[in-house]
């Protein structure tokens, strides 16, 4: 008997993304959405909202096992805006023995005016787990990228501290003038290497975890492109503006209360967002690369540094313009 | 001074100790020249041969090499500031802590430019290295400190070495030079990001191998000269006095840390490079946010 359904001919863990631009000029759509087990992506079949089309990121059994592989090739055309997102964190199991690698490969082209928003949640290494993350992102002349990747300590309940056994995470941004078949130039790679084994053996490096200083979660924003231009500068105005560390307020509880009441709606709420990074131990920086805006950011608490993203992109706003609410639902 | 006579004393009541003496003498010429073939290897005269090479080690290692190191101390700086910030309260701050984790660093995201730089000098090959180190270096106090002291290192070189070494080497790097004083002079209006930046590693590496050092010399040195910046930044920044800074650098922890991150690397290709310590980058990035700096890193 015939199956009534066409015959997939990709291999396990590949897919395909395609998101283009409708006819009517203002909303977008998906072309094409292609996946083989293990990686499973959905769309809703009635967005509640129109400003980019949503893709969610999905794997069955709500995480990657030891020796799979995901090779998603995603191609936004012009015009087009995409928004990824994940339901909840993406979890590596442990891998049998350290020579099976798990691994993710994205490979991304976004045509000139076109846009995607990457904000998923972040990858959760299990302990004795082996991954590696590979993301190329090629932009033509006038597309835009607002790329989120962090990754947090492992399961804390069951006392997981980075203790998997290697976790590498690589972000490639090429601009691509001449079209993303003509090679392009490497703009900014960003690349993190944290591997347990190259502790062993070595009493002066002490530990992986260690290492970490107490971190929960580290993470990179990488911004790029005329839609996220207004946010990459918002993120180096409130860099500059932090205050200084090792600087004394010689201000009396008085003063300091009096200039406070003078303050314009967002220096309340950079008063307010700096206590809450120095309360949660939070660090961040940000600085531009070569054309891209590139924020990075560690906190002891998964939570804390959830918050801290969320409310930096909610305050700016241009995400929730440009993309719409759904692009925003894991940093919330 | 006088050179004693071997001609026996003519006085006639020492005539038989004259003799002996003459023989004993005699005899232990023989002996001599016996012996003088096995120790040729022992002569004086140098060993022509990578005399060049030992000679520009030592001028790359030596802290004296106007690349204004002093004046960069790797976050270590902004790492102690954090620290006295309260901002974590696990650890204490402690040289011992920070420099394992720097050398590591370093390694992972540096050395295999240098390595390849090395491994392939051209011109062309150079431009790549360059690009590459320059998109992956994430926050501007890095890639400020890592351009001044390449820039030091090639103005050292065009200046100063490459007119010591016989026959026409350095065509790479002379390529090199000029595309970056085009790029300089060119500005960068359109927004893209200069053809030629002149980070340290890939220089480094170039001109290890001109001045005909091995690969694992210039490794070394290039790795050793992170450390040394770092243990003079710690002096400067009061943690220790000289006598602990020479202790370390003599010890066998620098050692050991530095074989482990050449091993590591040795076969890194630069597209693999990366950071294996992630608080660094928080830390270079943030010492722009420190109230009082001595230092330009």
């Amino acid at each position: 008997m015939n199956s009534p359904f066409p015959k997939s001919s990709s291999t396990p863990g590949e897919g395909l993304i395609v998101a283009r631009l409708l006819p009517d000029g203002a909303t977008s759509g998906l072309s094409a959405i292609t996946y083989q087990y293990p990686l499973k992506l959905i769309t809703p079949s009635r967005p509640s909202e129109t400003r980019s089309a949503l893709v969610f990121l999905l794997s069955y059994g709500g995480g990657l096992v030891g020796g799979d592989t995901v090779n998603l090739k995603v191609d936004v055309q012009a015009g087009a805006r995409l928004s990824m997102v994940t339901q909840g964190h993406t979890k590596v199991f442990k891998s049998p023995s350290p020579d099976i690698l798990t691994s993710q490969t994205m490979r991304v082209d976004i045509a000139p005016d076109a846009a995607l928003c990457l904000l998923p949640d972040p990858v959760q290494p299990f302990e004795d787990s082996v991954y590696e993350q590979t993301q190329i992102f090629r932009l033509e002349t006038g597309a835009s990228l607002c790329l989120l990747d962090w990754v947090t300590q492992g399961r804390t309940a069951r006392g997981e501290d980075w203790s998997f056994v290697r976790w590498v995470g690589r972000n490639e941004v090429w601009s691509a003038p001449g079209g993303t078949k003509a090679g392009g130039r490497l703009l900014m790679r960003d690349a993190a290497i944290l591997d347990s084994r190259q502790y062993d053996h070595q009493p002066q490096m002490r530990s992986l975890r260690q290492s970490m200083h107490a971190m929960g979660v580290v993470g990179t924003l990488v911004l790029r492109g005329p839609l996220t231009e207004t946010l990459g500068e918002f993120f180096l105005a409130e860099f500059a503006a932090l205050p200084r560390l090792g600087a004394r307020d010689f201000r009396s509880d008085e003063a300091r209360t009096k200039d406070e009441e003078g303050l314009s709606p967002l220096q309340r709420w950079r008063v307010q967002r700096l206590a809450m990074e120095k309360e949660s131990k939070l660090l961040w920086s940000a600085a531009n690369v070569r054309g891209c805006v590139v924020v990075k950011f560690g906190a002891p608490a998964v939570e804390h540094g959830r918050v801290w993203i969320g409310s930096m992109l909610a305050r700016e706003g241009s995400i929730l313009q440009n993309f719409g609410d759904h692009a925003l639902m894991c940093v919330k | 001074m006088t050179i004693t006579n071997p001609i026996p004393d003519p006085h006639p009541a020492d005539d038989d100790l004259a003799l002996e003496i003459a023989d004993l003498e005699r005899r232990l010429a023989a002996a001599k020249a016996k012996l003088t073939p096995k120790h040729t290897s022992l002569s004086l005269t140098p060993p022509p041969i990578s005399t060049t090479a030992n000679h520009f080690l030592l001028l790359l290692s030596d802290s004296a090499l106007p690349l204004g190191s002093f004046a960069f101390s790797s976050g270590l700086e902004s790492y102690l500031a954090h620290h006295k910030s309260n901002h974590h309260t696990r650890t204490t701050p402690s040289f011992t802590s920070f420099l394992p984790l720097s050398i590591s660093s370093y390694a992972s995201t540096t050395l295999p430019f240098a390595l390849a730089a090395y491994r392939d000098p051209s011109t062309e090959n150079l431009v790549r290295l360059d690009d590459a180190l320059d998109a992956t270096i994430i926050c501007t106090v890095g890639r400020r400190a890592s351009v001044a002291q390449g820039r030091a290192l090639l103005s050292i070189w065009e200046r100063s070495l490459a007119g010591a070494l016989p026959g026409e080497k350095g065509d790479g790097l002379k390529g090199f030079s000029v595309i970056l004083k085009a790029s300089i002079a060119a500005g960068r209006e359109d927004g893209e990001p200069p053809p030629a930046s002149a980070h340290l590693a890939p220089l480094f590496g170039a001109i290890g191998r001109l001045a005909g050092l091995s690969l694992e010399q210039t490794a070394y040195v290039f790795m050793l000269g992170h450390v040394k910046a770092l243990v003079s930044a710690a002096v400067r920044a009061g943690m220790f006095g000289p006598y602990q800074a020479q202790k370390t650098l003599a010890g066998e922890t620098v050692q050991g840390l530095i074989n482990a991150a050449l091993a590591r690397e040795w076969e890194t290709p630069v597209e693999k490079a990366g950071q294996c310590v992630p608080v660094m980058d928080l830390w270079f990035g943030r010492h722009e946010v420190l109230y009082s700096r001595i230092f330009n890193s």
